[in-house]
């Protein structure tokens, strides 16, 4: 029988990341300029994506990825895991571009580009192989989806009940090109791989990042 | 010689850490996040400077009977990195200058 839990375990990886000070700075660090309001913006997003690149960059994946992977049962929960990015300012903006113009977008930008690039690889999905990944390696598809926060590409949780992503985009207006609109969306939303990904780090049954 | 003596000197004002809820702090935000709070504690009854040195000649000499004169204390002379957290109602709060680094007698 199962006892009802009250353990929400992106609460306990926020308390995790306060306690080791590596984490704290860069939580910090991040948090900073993406809470703080501009002349007439919510904030600087060009300061908070930076920032934000810098907390995955710096911060070991045990602490990182405990706040932004952590496995829920409740929206309490999910809630502190979609606001993980400060959303607000890292995600929303004011009108949701074509994904395809945003992909366009993405690739005038060096590091948007070789990290899209790293993502469209190592979370491929293949639903014949037990992993749900045709490249078998979890690890590899957390740090290539990481990767992208901090980009005009960033991804959240577009959902509080599921472990459903996307970035900001829409495939209205796409035209002839709505069919390859929804395959690069749908890259992101109904990713097998990546959801196994995240899973197995919130299971911690993937042997590879522990 | 002189390097050690100073070494030693106020050796008693140390840095101290004690793991909190934020919620002990009592700056009335409502979360269930935690933190370590460093702190600087110990005495500093050695004079650091000529300017301690002096006071406390002029106190025991009776020269300074009706001032309130403090002597050093132990206190922060570098604080710890920000803190920032996220409250019950999902928004992000940071605290700034809220934990000690290093302690002096100052």
């Amino acid at each position: 029988e199962q006892v009802v839990s009250k353990e929400n375990s992106c609460l306990d990886a926020a308390k995790a990341c306060n306690l080791n000070d590596t984490c704290k700075k860069y939580r910090s660090a991040y948090i900073t300029p993406c809470t703080s309001s501009m002349s007439n913006e919510v904030c600087n997003k060009r300061k908070c994506h930076k920032a934000l690149r810098q907390f995955f960059d710096k911060v070991p994946p045990k602490h990182s990825y405990g706040m932004l992977f952590c496995s829920c049962r409740d929206v309490a929960c999910s809630e502190r895991r979609r606001q993980t990015i400060v959303p607000v300012c890292s995600y929303d903006d004011k009108e949701k571009p074509n994904c395809l113009y945003l992909q366009k977008f993405c690739k005038t930008n060096y590091i948007c580009r070789s990290r899209l690039a790293d993502f469209l690889t190592n979370c491929q999905s293949e639903p014949r192989s037990i992993s749900g990944c045709l490249k078998e390696n979890y690890a590899d598809c957390l740090l290539a989806y990481s990767g992208l926060i901090g980009t005009v590409m960033t991804p959240n949780y577009i959902e509080s009940h599921s472990l459903r992503v996307a970035p900001w985009c829409e495939c209205t207006n796409s035209g002839n090109d709505i069919e390859e609109c929804q395959k690069f969306l749908n890259f992101f939303k109904e990713n097998i791989c990546l959801r196994n990904s995240i899973q197995a780090f919130g299971n911690g049954t993937d042997v590879w990042i522990q | 010689k002189m390097g050690k003596d100073r070494r030693r000197k106020n050796r008693n004002c140390v840095l101290k850490e004690i793991h909190l809820n934020v919620t002990d702090l009592d700056l009335g935000y409502e979360t269930k996040e935690e933190l370590i709070f460093r702190y600087c504690s110990g005495s500093c009854n050695t004079p650091e400077t000529n300017y301690d040195q002096i006071l406390k000649n002029l106190v025991r000499s009776k020269k300074l009977v009706n001032d309130k004169v403090k002597q050093a204390c132990c206190r922060p002379i570098a604080f710890d990195d920000d803190l920032s957290f996220l409250d019950d109602r999902l928004v992000y709060h940071t605290l700034k200058q809220h934990s000690a680094k290093k302690c002096g007698c100052i």
